[in-house]
């Protein structure tokens, strides 16, 4: 994307010089150098409000924040300039602008650093929320989220970026297009980022225990979201399950349950169901910390539980 | 200072009165002990005094309204000076009781076709579904046929035990039929069978199968084969002697004498694969051989070296290999020439298909009167005709031969 178009900068904290602390930007600081690979102060607000600012002089930035813990400094700027200015001026303002970010539980990174945040910004109107929850969304999706003319919030994470994993190649790539990774014919599994995987690994247990056959559908972005495909599998399937990391009060999943309840009513066979972190903030603890998340273990056996209780 | 009048409680029993009359207007000084208002009790009319001197700047309650004990009437400024000095103005009339609703209209929408639900416990997918199917929940939980709650899969599964035999069900399955269909067509208290034997004969339904691993490699290679440049040569040999010995079959012989004349002829030998031609330094010959629908192709190796026994003896081998469907990679490589005899079954002359990887086959008929009628397809891209037809020739010579033929063991 730098290569091709030169609009393209990126800033954030050691995102430069230092390589990113993740190792994102690795190797981009040396080959464009500093007008164009920003490292800024530690000031969230005002990383997001340069960015903003960048957008509407004719840049096309990414903005790294280091984690999502640290993006709630700029939410002003997130909530009232980035997602609004677009409407605010009628249309005539374009804001082609990216605020990557990983979020997550890693590995005892305490509260304060082990958050999923994803409510928070797929319920502000005017942002557009995309995660990476493979390399393949990864390369893709990222390419289209600063090629989009709107402001996107990029969340990866955390446990995502040690994973070995092939690029499939695509043709085309649509965001707002999600990935059946598997199918199957008795229950829809949503989810994304790290879940999708820990779910995956669930999925032949349940399909051993239940005797189903079960339909894993991957979201490259949470807002919009694509409901047709959802609704195509639940139709099938009749049964609907969610699994996302964060807190399960307020989440980002019960806004789906709600839409499939809403849209899908009398296609259920089975209330659905949503599979998310617990209502605490994550423990510093090993132990108490993978009692506060979904684990496969977990997903197999809540999944499998919840399908004997409704008629599987 | 101001003073609020409110409605007096006069008598006992009074919770709310009426104003009658105002005999003061706004703006008028009122005496202490003067009458004020009439007000009608639960009993009666009254006039009310004023309990305060002082000027009447508000009159907060209209004759004729109704209020409750306690809530306020009107107000009087007990400094006459600062009432001087009130604007006198229209006042709103606050706490009007007359509200005026808005409607809320909702445009009419035109009315979809729903099947109204059923009573009973089960999830929406199962109460639509029994909608659909007519089934009666409730009812059929009251008589313990169905459980609570309900799903989808119970629902489908009373209904089919309710209008289907189990060899009914099995039939549908088959023919991946949807019962309810089926239902909606035959419309039948109890579907057996039969009916759904009907029911696939009246509609022409067909029966749709996938094809086993070795059939989808065998149609593929088929496939393939007809991209092959082909001809075929007809021949009719002479096998009178060799039939009226019985020691090893008719094809054990031919594959031996084909074998034998194959090694003079490097071409027969030879097979065209990705732009080169690869020739093979000895009579690989494979045989066709069908196990129900299935065909196999299995090779007898270095046929020039074999006796007719060891000949015979592998193609026993081989026969059974196939049938319990255990035939080694190493038994079905290497052939560049095959033979296919349906002459058993009494066909008199046949066109057989190149197997991939070969420079041809032999289609072998059945004996009338001690001649069989062979078909060779060649592949031209291997062979001409002219070798092709040296070889066919060859054959024949070799058959016509009997100091030869005697000289196999």
């Amino acid at each position: 994307m730098m290569e091709r178009d030169e609009t393209v900068v990126i800033l954030g904290e050691d995102v430069g010089f230092y390589g990113g602390n993740y190792r994102v930007t690795e190797g981009l600081y040396a080959k464009y150098g500093e007008k164009r690979v920003i490292d800024t102060p530690i000031a969230e607000n005002s990383i997001v409000g340069n960015a903003i600012g960048m957008a509407l002089g004719g840049l096309r930035p990414v903005a790294e924040i280091m984690t999502v813990n640290f993006i709630l400094i700029a939410m002003d700027q997130i909530v009232n300039q980035m997602a609004k200015l677009r409407y605010m001026s009628g249309g005539k303002i374009e804001l082609p602008m990216v605020v990557r970010t990983p979020q997550g539980v890693s590995k005892q990174l305490a509260a304060q650093h082990s958050q999923s945040l994803e409510r928070f910004f797929t319920s502000v109107p005017g942002l557009i929320t995309m995660v990476a929850s493979d390399a393949t969304a990864a390369y893709y999706g990222l390419k289209k989220a600063i090629e989009l003319d709107d402001p996107v919030i990029f969340l990866e994470h955390e446990l995502l970026y040690p994973m070995k994993m092939e690029i499939q190649k695509r043709e085309s790539f649509d965001p707002f297009r999600a990935d059946i990774v598997k199918e199957g014919k008795d229950i829809t599994v949503v989810s994304y980022l790290k879940m999708l995987h820990d779910t995956l690994k669930a999925v032949p247990v349940i399909e051993k225990e239940l005797d189903v056959s079960v339909e894993v559908i991957n979201l490259h972005s949470l807002n919009p979201l694509d409901m047709e495909t959802i609704a195509n599998s639940v139709k099938k399937t009749k049964r609907f399950v969610i699994v996302t990391e964060e807190p399960k009060t307020g989440s980002f999943a019960a806004e789906v349950v709600s839409k499939v309840s809403e849209e899908l009513f009398y296609h259920l066979d089975a209330p659905p169901l949503r599979i998310c972190g617990e209502d605490v903030p994550t423990p510093y603890n090993r132990k108490l910390e993978l009692l506060s998340i979904p684990t496969p273990e977990k997903i197999a056996q809540q999944i499998v539980y919840w399908g004997r209780e409704h008629g599987i | 200072m101001e003073y609020k009048v409110v409605m007096p409680q006069l008598t006992d029993t009074m919770e709310e009165g009426k104003i009658v009359r105002w005999l003061k207007k706004e703006g008028e000084i009122v005496k202490k002990d003067e009458p004020l208002v009439e007000i009608e009790s639960d009993k009666a009319v009254m006039e009310v005094p004023s309990m305060k001197e002082g000027v009447l700047v508000k009159i907060l309650a209209e004759e004729g309204e109704e209020l409750p004990v306690g809530a306020p009437i009107a107000v009087i400024e007990t400094e006459v000076e600062k009432a001087q000095t009130i604007p006198k103005k229209v006042e709103e009339k606050p706490a009007r009781k007359e509200e005026k609703k808005e409607e809320i209209k909702i445009p009419q929408k035109k009315p979809e076709k729903k099947e109204a639900l059923p009573e009973g416990t089960a999830s929406p997918s199962a109460k639509k579904t029994a909608a659909q199917l007519g089934v009666n929940i409730k009812k059929l939980q009251e008589e313990g046929k169905l459980p609570v709650p309900a799903h989808e899969k119970d629902i489908k599964s009373y209904f089919y035990s309710r209008f289907f035999t189990k060899s009914a069900l099995q039939l549908l399955q088959r023919y991946g039929l949807s019962p309810e269909e089926v239902y909606q067509s035959v419309k039948k208290d109890r579907i057996d069978k039969k009916a759904v034997e009907k029911y696939i004969k009246e509609k022409n339904i067909p029966e749709i199968s996938a094809p086993s691993d070795i059939q989808r490699i065998l149609i593929k290679n088929l496939s393939k084969s007809t991209q092959i440049p082909v001809y075929h040569i007809t021949h009719p040999f002479d096998v009178k002697y060799l039939l009226e010995k019985k020691d090893y079959t008719l094809t054990t012989y031919l594959i031996k004498v084909f074998g034998d004349v194959m090694y003079n002829y490097p071409g027969v030998r030879t097979i065209y694969k990705e732009g080169s031609f690869y020739t093979y330094p000895t009579s690989n010959i494979s045989v066709a051989i069908a196990v129900d629908n299935e065909l196999f192709n299995p090779t007898i190796k270095n046929v020039e070296d074999k006796t007719l026994k060891e000949i015979y003896e592998k193609l026993q081998e081989l026969k059974e290999k196939a049938k319990n469907r255990n035939l080694s990679v190493e038994d079905i490589q290497g052939a560049t020439f095959s033979i296919s005899n349906l002459g058993m079954y009494g066909i008199k002359q046949f066109d057989a298909v190149i197997p991939p990887f070969h420079s041809g086959i032999a289609g072998i008929g059945a004996a009338v009167d001690g001649i069989i009628t062979v078909t060779f397809t060649f592949d031209h891209r291997v062979i001409n005709g002219a070798q092709a037809a040296m070889f066919v020739m060859d054959i024949e010579k070799r058959l016509n031969d009997s100091n030869y033929l005697k000289s196999l063991r």
